[in-house]
């Protein structure tokens, strides 16, 4: 036993990453492989993969340069980024309000539960991109089928996850809020959304980065701005730079939103963190 | 356990959980019997619903045909020889697309994984790509590959390789070490170690990330589809469906099909790593 504890420790102590693993090593990495990408295409430049640097220079003209009464944003950028991330958001929060309230009544009823689970799980594994011609379908080619096919797709994620964190509530919980008599509303909003609340984000964090992928492949089909848009049509007049930098835009749009969900998730959770961080010590 | 919980959408263990535990509670077949009527009156209820708003011309049926019609013209579909090939075409691209996701995944992942400096820089690496929309390398590769399978297959592995590299490579990490230790000590030289131990105590953590990359892949499979021009496939078929404008029940007829196909796919993998990984305390009975 105490061999094993000795031979361990040095180990569990690498878990705790310090800052040169943590953070050096990963950007050395990209540092070098963005050196490595410049090196390739100065050398054998190819027009599909412009030398990074070239795409940074560009992105920076095509999206940051515009008058200071606009934040610097250009026009390019203010009709098509800022109406991609539009649809993105209001889709993503439509979904996500939709998406907690049937979780939350599918947690709390068994009856409502299994009569909707086989629906559920058959719609959920329609493969989403394959329901957006139905969307055009049914309510045409603008914004508002974009927001309804984004909000359609990030539903489910947030449905499964709310029910699952509703049901794991210890019944007590629920319990005493009925012997306080609190009305159902008041028992669900103070007691069934905080508890389930740890589940619902992860839900919610698969939610907003394929509410991107949702926003951009709604607008690859009879869309007339947006970035998927523009990506398609910078591929047919063959304007690689330009399409790199819609692509970096992308790439950035996404990061930035994974890294504001976790801040949102550790304010909102930092009651939960902390009890479980003095439960585990 | 934070790995984990990084690692895996918390959804399947919660529902594992509560299988387990409302089967020691009530006997499992009046539980079965009882979840089938259920869901049964559930899918009736929807399908009396829009047969009845249909017929009854309260939305235009030219919108919303008839359930029964979508149904038979699904049925029927299995008869057209062009379908049939577009639908052979989609579920080889997925076949293909998940199997070079699968080896570049785990295989890369044991690599980044075994090391403890390499598993932190590439740790950030991936997570600094992971979270970028890969539809959008979708026109660039339409234009270098064209429209046939190895475009389909580069965007498909591009698209569904993070959650199995992410998996393998903390499941890897995540190895006792003692266990390695152990092995190493009775003699077992490196391969060995990785071959009977590294890779069997991360097998769950695999199967998962296989399980979550295949829903993305048939996604990425059918969006792929919808927007190549010239592309074959069931997304195909969907997108000139609604292109000719006459075909709305096909339209809802390549819906049913796209989710049956992709409910078989979800039901298969959780089948097989529930037969086998069910001994296994993290993805099995928790």
């Amino acid at each position: 036993m105490t061999a094993t504890a000795v031979a361990r420790k040095p180990r569990i102590a690498s878990h705790r990453p310090g800052w040169v693993r943590r953070y050096a090593a990963p950007v050395f990495v990209i540092v070098v492989l963005l050196l490595l990408w410049e090196l390739a295409a100065t050398v054998a430049p190819s027009p599909f993969f412009p030398a990074p640097s070239r795409i940074f220079v560009s992105a920076w003209k095509m999206f940051f340069t515009g008058p200071p009464e606009h934040l610097f944003l250009t026009p390019l950028m203010i009709e098509n980024g800022l109406t991609t991330l539009l649809r993105m958001l209001i889709g993503f929060a439509l979904g996500s309000v939709v998406g907690a309230i049937l979780g939350i009544w599918s947690g709390l009823s068994q009856l409502f539960r299994e009569v909707t689970n086989p629906v559920v799980e058959f719609l959920r594994s329609i493969p989403a991109s394959a329901t957006l011609p139905l969307f055009i379908i049914l309510l045409g080619g603008d914004d508002g089928m974009r927001i309804a096919f984004v909000a359609y797709g990030v539903l489910w994620f947030v449905l499964i996850n709310t029910a699952l964190g509703v049901q794991s509530i210890h019944p007590t919980q629920i319990m005493m809020g009925r012997s306080f008599r609190l009305s159902r509303l008041r028992q669900i909003l103070s007691i069934v959304l905080p508890a389930a609340l740890p589940q619902m984000f992860a839900g919610l964090r698969i939610a907003l980065s394929t509410s991107l992928i949702f926003a951009i492949i709604s607008e690859f089909m009879v869309a007339t701005n947006g970035i998927g848009y523009e990506l398609i049509n910078t591929q047919a007049r063959f304007q690689f730079l330009s399409m790199w930098s819609w692509m970096l835009l992308l790439a950035v749009i996404g990061l930035l939103a994974n890294v504001l969900l976790e801040l949102v998730e550790a304010r909102v959770l930092r009651w939960h963190r902390l009890f479980r961080n003095v439960g585990n010590e | 356990m934070s790995v984990l919980n990084q690692t895996r959408p918390e959804t399947e263990r919660g529902r594992d959980a509560r299988r387990a535990r409302s089967a020691s509670r009530a006997p499992a077949r009046a539980r079965r019997t009882r979840l089938v009527v259920r869901g049964v009156i559930g899918v009736l209820i929807l399908a009396v619903i829009i047969e009845i708003v249909s017929r009854a011309g309260l939305v235009d049926p030219q919108f919303l045909p008839p359930f029964s019609s979508v149904v038979v013209q699904a049925v029927l579909l299995f008869g057209d020889l062009g379908f049939l090939g577009g639908l052979a075409a989609t579920i080889l691209s997925f076949l293909l697309g998940i199997a070079i996701a699968s080896v570049l995944g785990v295989g890369l992942g044991i690599l980044f994984g075994l090391s403890q400096t390499v598993y932190f820089a590439m740790r950030g690496v991936v997570e600094l790509i992971r979270p970028m929309p890969p539809v959008a390398m979708i026109p660039l590769v339409i234009l270098i590959l064209g429209n046939g399978l190895s475009m389909k297959l580069v965007v498909v592995v591009f698209a569904s390789v993070w959650p199995i590299l992410f998996n393998t490579m903390y499941g890897v990490h995540a190895v006792d070490p003692a266990q390695r230790e152990m092995a190493r000590s009775f003699g077992k030289s490196r391969a060995a170690v990785i071959g009977r131990v590294i890779i069997p105590a991360a097998a769950p953590l695999i199967a998962t990330g296989i399980r979550i990359a295949s829903s993305i892949a048939l996604i990425i499979v059918i969006t792929v589809e919808l927007i190549a021009g010239g592309a074959d496939g069931l997304g195909a078929f969907i997108a000139s469906s609604r292109a000719s404008g006459t075909g709305v029940i096909y339209v809802y007829a390549g819906i049913l099909i796209a989710g049956m196909l992709g409910l078989a796919v979800n039901l298969t993998m959780a089948a097989l790593e529930r037969r086998w990984f069910g001994w296994n305390a993290q993805t099995g009975v928790k």
